[in-house]
């Protein structure tokens, strides 16, 4: 089964290799490129989404931080445990996740065989579930990040109900960072860091993880 | 005779007081307004209280020149009693600026000022005070409408005022309402007037209708006029009319009593009009009779929503640039006149490469009764597709009552130009970007960090490992695989029996050691009677001397003794030597390896 977990992910990225590639410094680029043309919003996007792969690279969080504050939106610090918890990235923590599975239950299930290295057994289960720990820990942070975008029209208006008739509760401003809940037709429903909730047209925002087409 | 003498004494006595009061309290004058500009004209009214007012002289002032207007009956009310009034209105015209001083017409009265300046000059006064409104047209007496008669013993009178020609099954047609009301008999209005029969609508009239005065017949008026709009609701020949209910000063006193108090002077007068009480009642208008025909089946188009009138039709929309699923507003103006309530339109029901969404409308009158204006359709839109679109044109259907048959308008098709959506092209390179260099860098981005070199990795997904379903089967599938082997790979029981035994052992050697034989006999005994019970596949209870002679042999004589022991040491003073602890260790050792094997 393992044999058959591995291919299923193993034909994925063969599959996905033939697809377009990002990267967090081309990513990083691209948003260095928008914040120089004066497109805030744009670029608070792709500065999120450089992140989002590498999520301690310095002049990534120095150039978002900028930005937003160039965009009178406010930054949004990150504080030491995310900081710990984020230092191996996804994908290495990915792998660490697995590699603590191994180590635990191939500890566990050394201990039912033989009684010998005891010590030895016990390092590699502690192992494994601060291991495991750290990569629950690392999905947790970057669950919410799924379901974020970021406001590309300056004074977007959040509706009270998705037509664009509809009437506006508020406005946002380009650069804003917001937390999608929910989708109907060519709105989003949209809650800002502030606790307030609208409908905002599908066109004015960008998810920082695009939805696949 | 006697009687007729103090009769005659009597009135004596009171006629020169009734004179006094005649000539000092009940006659008074009033100006308005009392500030004027060279060219307009004030009203002196001469209000007399004792229900006879004769023609008065006509006061003589340099620069001014009067002319009696008309006169007016009513009631005042002086401390709670109605006292019935009549009044002389006399036009007062400047021929020049200044300050008049007008002497007052009836005896012991104060006179009156009248300011008039020229009508270059500010007035401090009027600008002080608002302006007040123009004297109204008394001079021309009007006759009665035609058909019209009055009512409420020639107080009042109601008209409705309707076009002649024929009209069609919901057509807006304008009417006037017309109610006109003698001051001082109708003392108040206690409705708005109604329409009389169900076969037609009329609109809210407006709450202030328009008033005038008017003398009609020698008699002034206050005329308010009610603009609406009616509707029939059902083909056929109608006749209309419009009830209004008012309140009217009815005199309960016989013309014989009042001719009497007349002749017997005004303070009897005076007694007389008190019997007069209020009343309230209805004035209906004259009937008229209006024909409505129904509209034409022929030639009916399928949108046709009932919009009868003339109406001219045209559209714009918010932007003609805009990007991939930003919303646009189309609009179709209906302007014109006619029945806008039924003005609709569903606008655009699909379009393809666009989301329509239902229209909504409003209607801004340009006239008080909503009969002539202009109704705006908005219809939001999104484009799906970039690149040029083209909207097409709207059409209305609507009967017209002139060229008497149904009219469509079209309005022009719209070009509008659609680009990518921001979100879809949040991954390409801006087009500024390529012309972006050191120099032309915007102010704002130049406390940016510096680009990194090209990547050398890179991921097909933005979404993390983790979250990947793919992914997620190799974890998963190596915890299957893990837990599996946990249940397939059972832990040996003699194992931990040998581990529990070497424990005993143990324990054994050290009561071997201190010298405790209770401790070392008893711990023997548990030891061994586990050992046969999980070798014999019983509960330790069941292992008898009996089943150990039987199973054992001459071997389980030893164990005999053993446990024979251990109930001496457990219950007596038995010592053993401490040579036989290393015999019965080796006794046991012995049955425990032979367990082992």
């Amino acid at each position: 089964m393992l044999i058959v977990g591995l291919a299923l992910w193993g034909g994925q990225s063969l599959a996905e290799s033939s697809q377009s590639r990002y990267s967090a410094d081309g990513l990083y680029n691209l948003a260095n490129s928008y914040a120089r043309a004066g497109k805030p919003g744009l670029a608070v996007l792709n500065y999120e989404r450089a992140a989002l792969l590498a999520p301690n690279d310095a002049d990534i969080n120095a150039n978002l931080e900028y930005v937003r504050t160039g965009a009178r939106v406010p930054p949004e610090p990150r504080n030491r445990f995310a900081r710990i918890v984020e230092a191996a990235g996804p994908t290495l923590s990915a792998w660490a996740g697995v590699l603590g599975i191994a180590l635990a239950g191939g500890g566990l299930l050394a201990g039912r065989i033989v009684a010998r290295f005891r010590w030895v057994r016990f390092g590699g289960i502690l192992l494994g579930v601060v291991l495991i720990t750290l990569t629950v820990c690392n999905a947790m942070l970057l669950w919410p990040r799924m379901h974020e975008a970021v406001i590309l029209i300056n004074q977007t208006p959040a509706r009270v109900s998705p037509v664009p008739m509809g009437d506006t509760a508020f406005v946002l401003a380009e650069a804003e960072t917001v937390t999608v809940r929910a989708e109907h037709e060519d709105f989003m429903l949209i809650r800002t860091r502030n606790g307030l909730s609208g409908w905002v047209a599908r066109a004015n925002l960008g998810s920082v993880v695009p939805r696949a087409r | 005779m006697r009687w007729t003498k103090v009769i005659v004494a009597i009135f004596g006595l009171l006629a020169p007081a009734a004179y006094a009061m005649a000539q000092a309290g009940l006659a008074y004058e009033t100006i308005q307004p009392e500030h004027i500009r060279l060219g307009e004209s004030a009203t002196l009214r001469v209000t007399s209280l004792d229900g006879d007012l004769p023609s008065v002289p006509l006061p003589v002032v340099s620069g001014l020149s009067f002319e009696v207007i008309g006169r007016s009956q009513g009631l005042e009310f002086v401390n709670g009693t109605s006292i019935p009034s009549t009044s002389i209105l006399i036009r007062v015209t400047p021929q020049m600026a200044g300050i008049f001083s007008i002497p007052g017409l009836s005896p012991k009265s104060e006179p009156l000022v009248l300011d008039v300046v020229s009508e270059q000059d500010l007035n401090p006064s009027a600008l002080i005070k608002p302006k007040p409104p123009p004297t109204p047209p008394l001079l021309a007496t009007t006759p009665l409408p035609k058909g019209v008669e009055l009512k409420a013993g020639g107080g009042a009178f109601v008209q409705l005022v309707i076009p002649t020609r024929a009209v069609y099954v919901g057509e807006s047609v304008p009417v006037d309402i017309e109610v006109g009301v003698r001051p001082g008999i109708v003392t108040s209005l206690n409705g708005l007037p109604t329409l009389n029969g169900g076969e037609f609508t009329l609109n809210n009239l407006s709450r202030q209708p328009e008033r005038r005065d008017k003398v009609i017949d020698g008699s002034p008026f206050l005329v308010m006029t009610w603009h609406s709009v009616i509707a029939a609701v059902k083909p056929g020949d109608f006749s209309l009319s419009v009830d209004t209910p008012l309140s009217v000063k009815v005199n309960t006193r016989s013309a014989e009593d009042m001719a009497f108090a007349a002749w017997l002077g005004g303070p009897f007068l005076q007694s007389m009009y008190n019997g007069i009480v209020p009343k309230d009642i209805t004035v209906a208008s004259p009937s008229t009779e209006l024909k409505v025909l129904p509209l034409p089946t022929e030639g009916r188009p399928k949108d046709f929503s009932g919009a009868v009138g003339d109406f001219q039709v045209s559209s714009d929309i918010s932007s003609a640039r805009a990007a991939a699923g930003d919303p646009l507003t189309l609009r179709l103006h209906i302007s014109g006149v006619g029945n806008f309530d039924r003005v609709d339109s569903t606008m655009l029901d699909h379009l393809d490469h666009w989301k329509t969404y239902p229209a909504k409308s409003s209607f801004t009158p340009s006239d008080a009764v909503g009969y002539k204006g202009e109704k705006v359709f908005e219809q939001p839109l999104i484009a799906a597709l970039s690149g040029e679109q083209s909207i097409p044109g709207l059409d209305f259907s609507y009967f017209s009552p002139n060229t008497r048959r149904y009219e469509r308008a079209h309005t022009s098709p719209i070009k509008v130009m659609i680009a990518a959506s921001l979100a879809d092209s949040s991954l390409s390179a801006p087009a500024e970007a390529g012309s972006l260099d050191g120099a032309s860098t915007s102010r704002s981005a130049q406390g940016l960090r510096p680009d990194h070199p090209q990547p050398q990795s890179s991921v097909s997904e933005f979404k993390p490992l983790y979250f990947r379903a793919p992914f997620l089967a190799v974890p998963a599938t190596l915890a299957l695989i893990l837990a599996g082997s946990w249940f397939a790979l059972r832990p040996n029981p003699a194992r931990a029996t040998s581990k529990a035994a070497e424990r005993a052992l143990a324990q054994l050697d050290a009561a071997a050691r201190s010298g405790d034989s209770s401790s070392f006999f008893d711990v023997a005994r548990t030891l061994l009677l586990q050992t046969f019970a999980a070798r014999w596949q019983m509960s330790p209870d069941q292992v008898t001397l009996a089943e150990l002679r039987a199973r054992l042999g001459t071997a389980g004589e030893d164990i005999e003794r053993l446990f024979a022991l251990a109930d001496e040491a457990k219950y007596s003073d038995y010592e053993p030597g401490r040579t036989d602890f290393p015999r019965w260790l080796g006794l046991i050792r012995g049955q425990l390896a032979g367990e082992r094997h």
